[in-house]
């Protein structure tokens, strides 16, 4: 799975996130410069529009700055932490506060992973093994994965609509309940956009598991098959031990990704969407560009932020934690 | 003896019967969204809130009344040129940086490639929010206009784009052996040279998946260009999207239309992945994205 210093090909399969941080010129001196100014473009770029604007996020969310002060927002009235406490004592439009949408944001993404992992780890299972077909049935696993969100969310806004959507089509075609089911309101709007995610996004777990799948040494298989396991010890006893750091990185991006997901229940909701569906991100985008509240929705930008740097530095930590074993 | 003769593939986790049963489960989950999408896309507007599923007559007619329904043509070619041009700007800055990150080292090195990797967990509305207060104080200082233009929205997606194809580029160029091009250099080729001629040849595979995801990204935007653009300079994603607010009042919503232009600006984008399957899916796992 780790590339090594020596190994010529590129892998085009193998995850490919193991990466040598250290050079390897050693002490020999090659002719040629330095040319550090290759480097100068792309650090001032990420300094003008990644840097300075954290720093302005940060500053805006002490500022009282809406559509009338935006103009000259360097002036605007200094309010401390207000912008802080209305953002987690105050109700939005729709009702919620930000630690409401938080608890959305955490159930939504966490249950998400949850539910596409055994899908994602079936699947990588099922074209693990050379059969005809099998390239087929690859490239029909990636398509939903691959269709952009927004059409992703137009197509389950569709599916979920009342009485004319499929979903509630066969809900009371099977008898399971009225078709006079509401999706895209109400309670049910959480799981319609947790059903949709989880069909985008199962195939990002089956891509991870897929490869590792492929860096399981294939002796350990006959080792097993020589002692007589079954499919399920095999998959318990083997597989998973050995997807084990794989599927972590997996289940750790998996989540991230899907707390900061925006499009999907912005373009399937609208706006302003169901309060079960009021994500965090979405809280501070009607916050910040429908309400014009820049400074509270930079507070809970801070917010977030500041949630998002847990995971963040596990992340990081996981990646050393590669490099240290490659 | 004859058992011998069949080869048991020693990998084979699931029996092949449940094996069977869990492609055609997995298939049907996968492809009823998109097959109804299809039958909306070539059912008249009219008969979509109708009792029956299947429509009494295809409209293909949808594919052609949806280019003057919607601005389909210029949301088009506004995401394809806003995408090409972003994704290009940041392939070319991450190679120049991963190629001295790679071969040098040099102080704050590793924040730097941390900071690349942090940057993947932000939110993009937190730098949606600071981006769009600085553009409009800009605007009122210089007096020229910066939101809704391309200009705003390419710096924007640069934001993402660039990290992302920074960590690419490091880990392509950091597979490949550092001898090539000394050879190179020690027969007199400047380290310019050496990249351009040597290296970026070798690191083909990893420009293109820079290069398509950064274009993805680009294409499958709805935050940014949704504050960001004007109605001239607006991407397929956010005309889509507002094309889907307005059916609400309506009173025909033209559903038909809406998943016929959903076809046609998802199917560039699943092509595009289709034929670059192979090296993407190295790249997949390497940056998780898509957010």
């Amino acid at each position: 799975m780790s590339i090594q210093p020596t190994q010529t090909p590129i892998p085009e399969t193998a995850p490919a996130t193991v990466i040598a941080l250290r050079p390897r010129r050693g002490g020999r001196r090659t002719p040629g410069g330095r040319p550090f100014w290759l480097l100068w473009p792309s650090v001032l770029m990420l300094i003008l529009i990644v840097g300075i604007p954290f720093l302005i996020a940060f500053y805006i969310s002490f500022l009282n700055l809406d559509q009338y002060t935006l103009r000259s927002w360097i002036h605007a009235p200094w309010v401390g932490l207000s912008n802080y406490l209305t953002a987690l004592t105050t109700e939005n439009v729709v009702g919620a506060s930000t630690l409401v949408s938080l608890g959305v944001s955490i159930a939504f993404s966490v249950l998400t992973t949850l539910f596409i992992t055994p899908i994602g780890i079936l699947a990588a299972l099922t074209v693990n093994t050379r059969y005809r077909g099998r390239t087929l049935v690859r490239a029909l696993y990636l398509v939903p994965y691959v269709t952009p969100t927004f059409v992703t969310a137009l197509v389950w806004r569709l599916m979920f609509l009342n009485r004319t959507g499929l979903v509630d089509r066969f809900l009371s075609a099977t008898h399971i309940a009225s078709i006079n089911t509401y999706w895209l309101l109400g309670p049910n709007s959480f799981w319609a956009m947790v059903i949709a995610d989880v069909w985008a996004s199962w195939a990002f777990i089956y891509i991870m598991v897929l490869a590792g799948l492929q860096a399981i040494p294939s002796d350990i298989y006959d080792a097993a098959v020589v002692d007589g396991a079954n499919a399920w010890r095999k998959l318990t006893r083997i597989v998973l031990p050995q997807l084990r750091h794989i599927l972590g990185l997996a289940l750790l991006l998996s989540t991230l990704n899907h707390f900061n997901n925006f499009t999907l229940p912005f373009v399937m909701f609208g706006t302003p969407p169901p309060i079960q569906a009021d994500v965090l991100p979405l809280n501070i985008y009607v916050s910040s560009f429908q309400l014009f509240n820049f400074g509270l929705g930079g507070a809970m930008s801070v917010i977030t932020l500041i949630l998002m740097l847990i995971p963040g530095i596990l992340y990081i930590r996981t990646l050393r934690l590669e490099e240290a074993t490659a | 003896m004859k058992n011998r003769k069949r080869q048991i593939d020693t990998q084979e986790i699931l029996p092949p019967t449940l094996r069977i049963i869990a492609i055609v489960v997995l298939l049907i989950f996968a492809m009823i969204p998109l097959a109804y999408m299809i039958l909306l896309s070539v059912t008249p507007d009219v008969e979509i809130g109708g009792d029956n599923l299947l429509p009494s007559q295809w409209a293909f007619g949808n594919y052609l009344q949806m280019w003057s329904t919607v601005n389909l043509q210029q949301g088009l070619l506004n995401s394809v040129f806003i995408s090409v041009i972003a994704s290009c700007i940041a392939v070319v800055l991450a190679v120049g940086a991963a190629y001295i990150i790679t071969r040098f080292t040099f102080l704050g090195r590793r924040p730097y490639l941390y900071s690349l990797i942090g940057l993947q967990t932000v939110p993009g509305v937190m730098l949606l929010l600071p981006l769009f207060v600085l553009f409009a104080s800009i605007q009122s200082l210089l007096h020229f206009m910066l939101v809704g233009t391309y200009q705003a929205v390419i710096i924007t997606y640069l934001t993402f784009a660039l990290p992302f194809a920074t960590w690419l580029m490091v880990s392509y160029l950091g597979s490949i052996p550092v001898d090539l091009e000394e050879a190179a250099l020690v027969d007199g080729a400047t380290r310019l040279q050496a990249l351009w001629q040597v290296i970026v040849p070798l690191a083909l595979p990893g420009l293109v998946v820079a290069l398509v995801f950064s274009f993805l990204t680009g294409w499958n935007d709805v935050l940014f260009a949704s504050v960001l653009t004007s109605p001239e300079t607006r991407t397929i994603a956010v005309q889509l999207q507002t094309f889907s607010s307005a059916q609400e009042g309506g009173s025909l919503p033209l559903y038909g239309q809406l998943m016929s232009s959903a076809v046609v600006s998802a199917l560039p984008v699943v092509i595009l992945y289709m034929i670059f399957q192979r090296f993407l899916i190295g790249g997949l796992t390497a940056g998780g994205v898509k957010g």
